[in-house]
Parts: C-alpha cells; structure tokens; sequence
C-alpha cells in the first residue's frame, strides 16, 4: 500500500471510530495491543475509559487493534505476572484455513454452520453457558466471547479439556456402540435424549433415517422395519436391524465423525493461553477493513455485506492484480483484471486497497 | 460431629479446622510435629498419627498449620508437592471411611455441590478444577449436558481428593516466618537426601517431541502427572535407549515416587517390550501439546530442524509473546510511532 492511500485509509478507520461505540466489556481491567502492519507490534497498553479508548483509536488510528481475554489489576504492568490476573473470558477461535487471498471467503458458510454448532450444541448446550457472544473476526472466522462468571478462573489446562472435548479429540467410536457382551449378543447405544457427544450421535442418525434411510441399509426403506429399528434406539438398544453389528458401525461412522467442530483453531491458543490478544469486537481489520462486527442471528449474517464499513461514498480504483468475483452487498463485484479501473463503494473500495490488490486513483 | 476437634484432626485443611487453631501458641512440639508430618511425606507414609488426648488432637491440627507455613516459607516445590500429595492420600483414606454427612462437608468446603438427576451431577467448572487429569475423567469420556457432568461416588471422593491437593500446594502468604519455623526448615533442607529439583541425567537425543518435553518439564517442577504419562514416558525414554538409574532418576522427581515401585514398572516396561504409544493414543490419553502431524512420538526424530521450529512456534503463547511491544507503556493518549 502507498503512502497516500494508507493516509486515506487512516482517515477511514478514524472516523469510524470516532463515531462508533465498540461496547468493549470492563476495558479497564483489559490489556490492549495495537499494530499498524500487522495484528500486534505494541502490547501492554491499557485505557481507563471507553472514550479514552476512543480517543486514542481515532487519534492513532492503528491498523489492528486487540484486547486480552485475561481481566488484570494492572493491565499495562510488565512482566505478566505482575498484572494481577482476576479471570478471562472463555475464547473460540473459528477460522478458515484456504488458499489464495480470496479462498476463504467462499467457505464463510460452512464455518458459519460450525459457528451454530459449536454456539447452540456445545458452549450452551453441553457447557451451560449463558453469556456468550459472537462477532465476526474481520477477515476469514468467527470468535466466540463466553463471559460467565463461574468461566472466569478456569486456568490453562481447564480451557484445554474444553476445546478437546469440542475438537472430539480421544473421542472413542467403539464406546459409542458398544457390544453387551450377553447372549444373544446386543448393540447397545446412546438414547437421543442422552447428552453431549452421545445424544447429538443417537439424534444425527434418527435424522439420517428419516432422510436417508437407504444409505445405512436398504431394508430400512421399508416403514415398519425403521420405525422397529428407531424404537430400540430410543431405548439405548441398536440391536433391532437384521445387519452385522460390525456393518451398523462402518455405516454409522460417517454421522459419528460429522459430530466434533473441526474450524476451532488450537494453534493459536486463543482458548488456553491467557496471556493471548484477541480483536476487538466491533473494531476494524486492517487486512479487509471489514469489521469485527458483534451479531445476534448467525444465519441473518452475511460478512461480505453486514460487515462493510457504512458509507455510500463512492471510490475509484485501479486493479494491480486479477481478482476472483464476489457476492458484496447483494451484488456481484467483479471478476476483475489487473489494469482495470472502477468505481466502486468506499467499503468495497478499501476492501481491495487493504488486500493489496488495487490502488486508489486520485479523484 | 462436623465441625469439631475430631473433624479438623481429620482435615485440617477446612475452615473449621481453622478455628481451633487460632490463639494456639506456636510450641517447639508443635514445630518438631510439623517436621514430621513433612518427613513423612517423604516417605510416602499416608497412614494417620493416633490422638488420643484433646491436647494432642490441638497440636495434631496446629501442626499441620505449622508445616505449611514452613512450606510456604521454604518455598522448595518439590517438598510441597510431596506434602500435598500425602496429606490428600491420608484425607482421602479418611473420607472413603467417612459417613455421608461428613463426605458432604469436606467436599462441600470446597465447593464442591453434587445434586440428583437421574445420577449424580457435579457443576462443569468445579468439575474442570479438580478433576484429575487421568484418561478416565476427560470430559470427552464423560457424560455432559447444561453444564453439569455425572459422576460417581467413588470417583466424587477422588475429585475431592485432587481439590485438597490442589489446595495445599497453594502456599499461603508468609511475610516474616517464625523464628522456630525459620531453623527446623533451614535443618529439613540439610536434611533431605538429595538435592532435588533438577535433572541430571544424561539425555543421548537432544530433543523430544513437545508432549514429552511437557512431561518433562513436568518432571523438573515436581508436578504428579496420571499413570498413562508416566507409562508413556517411561516407554519412550526407554525406546531412546535412556539407562533404567536415569530413568529412575527422572521418575524421583514426582511428587508420589516411590523408587522400588518405579524400578519394577520400568523394569517390566522393558522385560514386555512395551512399544511406544503412537500420537493417536497420546492424543486419547489427553497428552497430545502440538500438531506435529507426525503419526508416532519417536517420528519426532526424523524432522529437521526447520520443522520442529514451526511445530514449536504454533503452540500456545509462543508468538504473541514474542513480538510484545516496549514493556510498561502505558498508552492513553500516547503519541503514535
């Protein structure tokens, strides 16, 4: 990016924060860091305030901008064990791994229906958390903010379990369906009002047998041997199917393995390094200059629309390099060739200026 | 009865056992009571001191008191892991005799509240706290749902048990020990066997992969780790062709060692040909630290250098760290670089 384009981008991003209430949560107790070429280049910051956060986003304007997932005492004290830890939010990061610039947003939809799973089947259902908010990561995921209180003071390895457990890592099939040891023998199982891992496997294969009965087993296509079937697993006995028990479990596996939400990102260590920074919500990404946006319906949110800077102004650009088309604000943008020239909105606009895939054209 | 001297002889660790230790003068027995109760730590004698006289049942509880203090004072890892573990084996004994009324209480102490639901469930952030980190409590084996896991009534006193180690190798705050503290410490430390709290023994490979390194680590910080770890570790120290004395050596440092214990696992680990666990059973034993994509352990050793960087930069609090910014800059309003 050159200069006067980075200049006009500051200008952007400032006056998006001089207008916005980012709604951060306790920012006196948070550490923030700040970047300006990338995610973090200074840490150990801390604001007294929401407005002297404020003021200092649209004073400074940094690129990236993050807070803690840790509350401290002393937020800005160094070394980290001088801080005071007092708790953190419990943090899922869901991000896409893609090629190419533009690979991830064609997958935003399958990690929106992991996003809904792991919210609705896990952090509320299994863990029984209440306070848990969502908001999009600004470039190519999800986080999950989960602030209830009894949350707070796990420490490291506890937040582990958790994404393990989410992950389905040590997660045994053969336990699932399980051989009675009895003669007649019998294959005994999960009932689907049994919870966690257990009941969402008992629940996914009544689904299957009511969609697609055939592909565990042609019999079943016939009415009165499924409903004969779906009896005895409500009952927690797999057993009533004239099929090898080995066979129920190879054709089972696929429901099985489609259980865990595989996007949640370890690596980073989001979840179980405390000392970590995560975006803050509602900020700016300065890869995409989409917003970290907070939302409440997954399924009314669209990041490549809902997520754009609000702006009805209008810029005109000059592609650098070849762009694959995409669905922005209802329309479709693009394809576009390297040399071409376009109007486009500010929020697209920057959009393309920030991926480093065009340049501002003086006005 | 709950909450009287025989209850805080019993656990000394609960609040109402704190009672009975307030206005009780720090005597040189009750010193010479808490050196013993840490010397039997290390020998691993889990069995109860006979108190007979209600003078003797208030110094049976001043004395553990005192010895946590000089603990606390010593600050020495290896001997408040050792402590901790005994003293939560001898409470642990005590509650598997216990009636439930008195179970209730102890567990209750540290907020640890089950309730009925078609079995007993237990609260998943308690259960998260002290669980103990063996394959048999991971969640992911457990049955889960609105925030409550079910347990056992065995497997209740054994999260019980892991919450009263918990608790004691928490060291309370101590500014100014006692004079009497202060020397019976300093003697104990004169005492002790051997200088522990580090690893001596020669390692032919350089590096392992992150999960054993964490086992370690484990090892050098005098932390109990479960059976599986130990078993694991013990099968690849053994593969790398360590000596049994070094893994001994090793072995010496957690917190419940018991040398002839330890020389027959290690020796029947060898005798069988144990193999290696591969990554998939190290991930289910709950291990697995690092996606090393490397299918077993001992792979490790097959990666060049630039591979095993990556994998270490990836884990956990390894980047961010790393690219902090200036130390102490407090920044509200602070002029931009």
């Amino acid at each position: 990016m050159n200069d006067s384009d980075r200049k006009l981008m500051t200008k952007i991003f400032s006056s998006y924060y001089l207008q916005s209430d980012l709604g951060v949560v306790a920012p006196e107790q948070r550490e923030f860091g700040v970047g300006f070429s990338r995610k973090i280049e200074s840490r150990h910051l801390s604001f007294t305030t929401a407005a002297e956060l404020r003021s200092y986003l649209a004073n400074n304007t940094p690129f990236f901008v993050s807070h803690s997932i840790s509350y401290y005492d002393f937020p800005a004290a160094t070394p980290m064990e001088k801080k005071g830890w007092k708790g953190a939010d419990l943090v899922f990061d869901l991000d896409i791994h893609a090629e190419g610039k533009y690979g991830a947003f064609a997958h935003l939809e399958r990690v929106r229906n992991d996003l809904v799973r792991l919210v609705d089947d896990f952090i509320k259902g299994d863990f029984g958390c209440r306070d848990v908010m969502v908001n999009f990561s600004g470039n190519r995921g999800y986080h999950v903010h989960v602030r209830d209180k009894e949350f707070r003071s796990l420490g490291s390895d506890e937040r582990h379990e958790l994404v393990d457990y989410v992950l389905g890592n040590g997660l045994d099939y053969l336990k699932i369906l399980e051989d009675s040891g009895t003669k007649p023998p019998k294959l005994l199982g999960p009932r689907p009002d049994e919870g966690g891992y257990r009941g969402r496997f008992a629940r996914g294969v009544l689904k299957l047998l009511d969609e697609k009965p055939a592909t565990l087993s042609r019999k079943l296509t016939d009415q009165k041997t499924k409903d004969y079937f779906i009896s005895g697993i409500k009952e927690g006995n797999w057993s009533r199917i004239s099929l090898k028990y080995a066979d129920v479990r190879t054709r089972l596996r696929p429901v099985f393995d489609s259980l865990p939400v595989t996007s949640v990102d370890t690596d980073a260590g989001v979840t179980h390094d405390l000392s970590k920074l995560i975006r803050v919500p509602n900020s700016i990404h300065g890869d995409t200059g989409m917003i970290a946006k907070v939302f409440e319906d997954p399924a009314k949110f669209d990041p490549l629309t809902d997520a754009l800077l609000p702006s009805g102004q209008e810029l005109k650009v000059s592609f650098i390099e070849d762009t694959p088309s995409l669905v922005m604000k209802g329309e479709t943008i693009g394809p576009f060739k390297k040399g071409d020239e376009k109007g486009l909105n500010l929020a697209i606009a920057a959009f393309f200026v920030l991926k480093g895939s065009a340049t501002l054209k003086a006005a | 009865m709950i909450g009287g001297l025989d209850f805080a002889v019993r656990y000394p660790f609960t609040a109402e056992a704190k009672k009975f230790m307030e206005g009780v003068e720090l005597t040189d027995r009750i010193v010479e009571l808490a050196v013993a109760r840490i010397k039997k730590a290390l020998d691993g004698d889990d069995r109860p001191r006979v108190v007979l006289h209600d003078s003797d049942k208030e110094e049976e509880v001043a004395s553990f008191a005192a010895a946590r203090m000089m603990l606390a004072h010593l600050r020495n890892p290896f001997l408040t892991n050792r402590f901790a573990v005994n003293e939560s084996k001898l409470a642990r004994s005590r509650i598997d005799k216990a009636d439930a009324e008195e179970r209730e209480a102890v567990a209750r102490s540290f907020g640890i509240v089950t309730r009925e639901e078609g079995g007993m469930v237990l609260d998943l952030p308690t259960y998260l706290k002290y669980s103990p980190r063996s394959v048999d409590y991971l969640l992911i084996n457990k049955r889960l749902a609105r925030g409550m896991v079910w347990i056992k009534e065995s497997e209740k006193n054994r999260i019980v048990e892991e919450a009263v180690k918990k608790h004691i190798e928490k060291l309370p705050f101590v500014r100014d020990a006692p004079e009497s503290i202060v020397r019976a410490g300093e003697k104990l430390i004169a005492e002790l066997p051997k200088a522990p709290g580090r690893i001596s023994a020669p390692l032919n490979v350089k590096d392992h992969p992150p999960c054993v390194e964490k086992l370690l680590e484990s090892a050098q910080k005098h932390e109990n780790i479960p059976h599986q770890a130990r078993y694991y570790l013990a099968t690849y120290l053994l593969t790398i062709k360590m000596p049994d004395e070094d893994i001994v050596q090793i072995f010496s440092n957690f917190p419940d060692y018991a040398e002839k214990i330890t020389r027959y696992q290690v020796g029947q680990i060898k005798k069988k040909a144990y193999s290696v666990p591969a990554c998939a059973t190290v991930l289910g034993y709950g291990l697995c630290c690092a996606v090393c994509r490397i299918g077993s352990p001992l792979n490790w050793h097959t990666l060049d250098d630039g591979r095993k960087g990556a994998i270490r930069s990836s884990m956990a609090g390894s980047d961010e760290r790393k690219v902090a910014g200036k130390p102490g800059q407090a920044a509200g309003g602070a002029e931009r670089k």
